[in-house]
Order: structure tokens, then sequence, then C-alpha cells
């Protein structure tokens, strides 16, 4: 056991800083949160840059044109690309970190041909179509219907908290073909060009007061049985392997944000006059809470660390992903708040009032404890799957 | 960077464990907690796992491993609440004579406390005192015990010693190190405390049945055990690192990772045997099962090397 990088991850790491301090002094400004197309010509601008530079899909095999790289190589280019604050995945997250590593298990040699260069280049943005309006956590329960007619699947439903819609040019998307089978078996994954006529986006307002994701709406939509990934009713095993590279990694740049977050605040604490004389940074009870919060933002580091020497030991970290799931989001929804406790009424604007961001950042983190597996359902998977605790009795 | 168990250190863990679970039954837990005599045989057989002297060099008959090797198998002791002062013992191993070998029983006392309480006053043959000077070596002081601990397998007695009245047996530097490592040790104890009342809630939600279910089935019952699980995998992590970081300074900043480790150690193993407790409802109240234990342990050990509050404290000076 030890913390130390071997010199080929050394060099790996400080080739990468040395790159990302040549190009991301040159990056243009931040588009709108609301101008989407600015957003998507931004993102994918930078995944060309990636592209071009040999680090898109760091963590895909290289004989699909991937890096190819190591877990510990994939901290360190996650790490230090939050570290210098470079763009996030943005709108290729689906592509990167979802369609694309299923593709290249599950994918035809068509499909994968078809897509895979042009994810990693930025040339083609994707979204997710999963979640229905009576489909959440319970996923399985999905209604959107695919019946065949010929060499085509003619798709009726609706698909929402869809991130990306309006800008994607595919859409992952779980269908029904089977109604008469048992929910979980009468499943497809299918490819949907978001161009084909039938698809509807009605972009949706969140607490934010942003248009972060949409409502699809399907009606009759004519998708290629070409573009079925893996055999009819098989869609749900394929839906499981695209969440296997969901979880685990996604959330290591928000964990390097936690602590900045963690400092800033500080850094207003210190400046902000008490009513008492002083500052507030001079309340023992505030120092204390940082202090805390600072140890499970280290202790979360660690839990990285440890996860990720587990799959590079060649283990699958599924405890510890839920785990850090968990606790994460707790500690992150924690820190906005006391962030915005020390803001005090600054904290009442989302702009035009110093702190504004950290506001917005506070409304935005309720979604971590709901997005991609609530932490509910994330208890129920600690307690089913790592206790051996029976599983409730299921109603169906 | 690794920090998987390694085949040694697999094998080191199991051994220990199995050896605990012939010499800390649940029955003789039991028994244990309604006396207040030490067990001597018992501790001279922990001391020939070779647990106190594991990170000695092997020429002073110990195995010549780190830290981190020294904390997997304190969360087997935390796990199996081996009563005892292990912590003062293993670290005044080499310099105290006897330590390592089981001899001698060496307990602590640091004089940063407010109020001065050892743990095992009649057990204990020596007294280490922690002080920002050094280290010293004393006689136990003759003090009558408190005839209800808190804890039954920690008996305690408030004492008044002088440090300068004892041998000077390390420098203020060996004192400072002293308390980093107090505080990484004790919080692997606590999240074998942690992990053991888990364990013992866990089972019990398995066999308990109420309503015609498994208590174990009621998500109520199992979100407080998930929480109990995410608190001990957090603390365990942290732990890991702290101890790597005492291997290898240059990996890392010790005073933080310490730090760290000893206030999510407290937190699991406090609200975990608070959870065990709950989880057990009435039964958990009472003396005979053995859940009290992992928390009342818990309490002990969140006053030592630095209370939640301080490493908060501690943690917060770094920005």
């Amino acid at each position: 056991m030890d913390l130390r990088l071997t010199p080929s991850e050394t060099g790996f790491r400080d080739r990468l800083r040395s790159w990302l301090a040549d190009v991301l002094p040159a990056l243009p400004d931040k588009p709108d949160r609301d101008d989407w197309p600015a957003r998507r010509v931004y993102d994918t601008a930078w995944q060309r840059m990636l592209f071009d530079a040999g680090y898109a899909g760091v963590d895909w095999p290289a004989d699909h044109g991937g890096l190819g790289a190591s877990p510990t190589e994939q901290l360190i280019f996650l790490e230090e690309t939050a570290r210098s604050r470079a763009p996030y995945v943005g709108a290729n997250f689906v592509g990167l970190l979802h369609a694309g590593p299923t593709l290249i298990v599950e994918g035809t040699e068509e499909q994968r041909a078809a897509h895979l260069p042009r994810i990693l280049r930025g040339e083609e943005v994707w979204c997710q179509g999963f979640s229905e309006p009576d489909a959440g956590s319970d996923l399985a329960a999905l209604r959107t219907t695919a019946v065949r007619d010929g060499d085509h699947y003619v798709v009726n439903g609706r698909k929402v908290w869809t991130s990306h819609a309006e800008v994607a040019d595919y859409c992952e998307l779980l269908v029904r073909t089977d109604p008469a089978a048992p929910k979980h078996k009468g499943i497809t994954w299918l490819i949907l060009p978001m161009d084909t006529p039938g698809v509807q986006v009605r972009p949706l307002r969140t607490v934010v007061g942003s248009s972060e994701f949409s409502e699809l709406i399907l009606d009759d939509v004519r998708v290629p049985v070409a573009n079925r990934v893996g055999a009819e009713n098989d869609g749900w095993r394929v839906a499981m392997v695209t969440f296997s590279f969901e979880r685990g990694t996604a959330f290591i740049s928000d964990v390097i944000e936690s602590r900045n977050l963690l400092e800033e605040t500080v850094a207003i604490a210190k400046k902000t006059p008490a009513p008492g004389g002083g500052t507030l940074w001079d309340d023992a009870a505030l120092r204390r809470d940082v202090g805390r919060l600072a140890a499970e933002v280290s202790g979360l580091w660690s839990l990285i660390r440890k996860n990720v020497s587990e799959a590079q030991a060649g283990m699958i970290p599924v405890q510890g992903a839920s785990v850090f799931k968990l606790k994460f989001t707790e500690s992150r929804q924690r820190i906005g708040d006391l962030a915005s406790h020390v803001l005090g009424r600054a904290a009442l604007a989302m702009s035009g009032l110093p702190g504004a961001h950290i506001v917005e950042d506070r409304v935005n983190t309720l979604s971590f404890t709901i997005a991609a597996g609530t932490s509910q359902i994330q208890k129920n998977i600690l307690a089913e799957r790592v206790l051996g605790l029976p599983k409730e009795p299921r109603w169906t | 960077m690794d920090l998987t168990l390694n085949a040694d250190q697999k094998d080191l863990r199991a051994a220990l464990r199995d050896r605990l679970a012939d010499l800390w039954t649940p029955d003789r837990l039991r028994a244990a907690s309604e006396t207040s005599s030490f067990d001597r045989d018992a501790w001279k057989a922990l001391a020939e796992t070779g647990v106190f002297a594991i990170t000695l060099p092997e020429a002073d008959g110990g195995m010549g491993l780190g830290t981190a090797d020294a904390v997997i198998l304190f969360e087997e002791l935390g796990r199996a609440q081996v009563p005892g002062p292990v912590t003062g013992t293993f670290l005044a191993a080499g310099l105290v004579p006897g330590a390592a070998e089981g001899d001698a029983v060496v307990t602590l006392l640091d004089t940063r406390d407010a109020m001065s309480v050892i743990e095992h006053p009649g057990a204990a043959t020596h007294l280490v005192v922690i002080d920002d000077d050094g280290l010293f070596l004393l006689p136990v002081p003759r003090a009558e015990p408190a005839a209800l601990p808190l804890d039954p397998l920690t008996p305690v007695a408030r004492v008044s010693v002088r440090a300068e009245d004892g041998e000077r047996i390390g420098s203020a530097e060996d004192a400072a190190r002293w308390r980093l490592l107090g505080a990484v040790l004790t919080a692997s104890l606590q999240v074998g405390a942690a992990q053991g009342a888990l364990d013992l809630a866990v089972r019990y939600a398995k066999e308990r049945m109420q309503f015609d279910r498994v208590i174990g089935s009621f998500q109520a019952v199992k979100h407080l055990l998930a929480e109990s699980l995410v608190r001990t995998d957090l603390a365990r992590a942290a732990v890991l690192v702290a101890a790597l970081v005492a291997d290898d300074p240059a990996s890392g900043d010790l005073r933080e990772a310490a730090s760290t480790a000893k206030l999510l150690a407290d937190e699991a193993a406090a609200h975990g045997g608070r959870t065990g407790i709950q989880v057990h409802g009435g039964m958990g109240f009472t003396w005979e099962v053995l859940a009290h234990l992992y928390l009342k342990r818990a309490w002990v050990q969140e006053t030592v090397f630095g209370t939640a509050g301080d490493h908060a404290e501690h943690l917060a000076a770094a920005f």
C-alpha cells in the first residue's frame, strides 16, 4: 500500500499539466447558461482540443480510439482538469460517459464506426431518453412503446430529464417492445436520431430558473431496426451496462470544487465584520463547521483513491461508488448551506450581489441527491447488495 | 497509489480475527463486563499475536511493518471490543520494557486534558504522560477506580500526577508524534467499533420478526444501517490514508490526515453505536445484548487524542 504515483503516472500528469497551462489561457469566455447552441459549440470545441492533443476518451479502450488510460491515470486526468478549472465535459457527457462506452461493449461494428470517432472528435452530441413521467426510480416501469413495422420500430411516448436535448444529434432511448413480458424483460435500447420526424423537444425549467433539461415527446417516430443496440427485449441488461460507466468517477471534479467552495467561504468569513466586532471567522462554531466539512471532503478524496485502487486491481467498486455518492451529495449540500449562511442576506440573489454564484450553486445541488439514483435508492442498494438485507416485498 | 490490502495484510488480519474470535467471545465479553478484574492471560495471549510489536524492527522482536499494517490490526481490536489500553501499550512498545511482550500494560495521560482521568488504573503497570515537553514514564498512581465506569470494560480513575516527576523517555517531538499516531490508532479502533456494532445490528435485523417480516426488510431500518455503513467506509478510507502518510511523510500532511481520520471515525463510531442499539429496539437498552458496549467504547475513545471539535479546529486553522 502506498499513496505515491509511479514514474510513468507522474510523467502523464506533468505532460497534461503543461498542456493545460498552454491551452487554457487562450480559451474563450464561457457562454451564457441559457444559450444552448453556444454551449454546444463551446463544449464540443473543448472536446476537439482534447482529441487533437490525444486526451479524448481517457477511459475508452485504445482499440476504439480512446486513451486506454489506467484508473489511476483517469483520476489524474479528472483531478488535473478540475484543479486547473478546465471546461467540464458538458454536452459531451452522455456520448463520452454513457452511449460511447455502451456501443463499445454492446454495439455492432457499423454502430461503432458510425458514432465512436465522431463522439471522440466532438462532432456528435448525445442525450439520454431513459426516465419517464411515471418511470423515475422505478425505471423498468417505462411505458414508451416501440412496435415493429418492417425494418423500423414505431415509437410513441414521453421521456423526461433529458439533458442537452435541444442540441443533441442522437438519443440513447429505452423503449418497451414487449408489453406482455415482465417489466424488465420487454425493454429495448435504441439509437434515436434527434432529427427524425415526430421528435418534439420541450425544455423544462429547473429550480435554478434555467432549462438544463427537456421533455421529449415521441409521436410515431420511426427508428430503423439497425439502430437497436443488443437484442430485442434485452435492453434492461444493456442499460445496466450503460449505468456501470456512470458510477464512481462522475463526481471526482466536484470534490475538488467542494474544497474550493469551502476556501471561498472562509475567505468571505474572514472579510465579513461580525456584529460584536472582529469578523465572522472569529466564531468558533463556524470554524468547527468548516473543519468538519473539510474532514468530510478530505475523507471523500481518500475514498476516491481507495475506489480507484480497487478498480486498478481489477475489482468493481460497487459498494464504494454508492457510499461515495451518498456521502458526497450530502456534504456538498451542507457546504452550500454553510456558504450561504456566511453570505447572510447577500445570499438572496443568484445575480447582482456578491457571492451570487454560490447561491446558484446551492440551488443547483438540490439535484445531486436525486439524479443518477436518489439517496434513498442508494441506501436500498447498500442495504440489499452489501449488507444482504432482504428486498422489500414487491407489488407487481 | 494502492489502497488495497495485499495478501500478507489479508493473512495478518485473518489470523488476528480468528485469534480474537477465540479470545473474546460474546460470552467472555459479557462476563468481563460484570467484573472489574483484568484478564492478564488474555492480554498476554493478545501480545503473543505480535500486535503490539509489529512496527518494531525485526532485530527488536518486531515485524518491521508500518502504521498502515497496524491500523488494519487495530480495526480488528476495536471490532472485537478487546479490553485494555491497547494504544498506550502499542506506542510504548520498544520504549517501556515488557510492553511488546504483554508483560507491561501501559496506560496514558495527556497533560492537555483539562481533567486527569486514566483508563485501566488497576490493570496498568506503567503510566506514560504525554506532555508538550516530552514523554514521561511514571508508576501508576494509587487511585480508587470509579465504581460505575461508563464503559464496563474500561475502568477509570481520576489521578493527580506531575509529568516532571517521571523519567523522561521521549522528546517534545516524540510526544507530538505520539499524539498524531495515537489519533490515527484510536481512529482505527473507532472504525472497528463502528463495524462491530453494524455487524451485530445487521445480524439482528435479519432474524428479528415483526409484522410477519424480518425487520431488516423495512426501508426505515435498512436506511439506518446503510448510513452506518457509509460513515464507517468513509472513516476507514481516511484512517488508511492517514496511516500511509505517517509511514511516508512526503505523501501528505500527517496533521491534517490524522485530524480527518479521528473526526470521521469518532462520528462513525458514535452514530454506529447508537444505530446498533436502536435497531435492537427494547433489547438494545438491556445489558444482555452487547450493543451497548460498542457505543460506550466509542464514547470513551472520542475523548482521547483530541475530540472531534478539537480536530475540526485544527482543520479550520489550515484555511
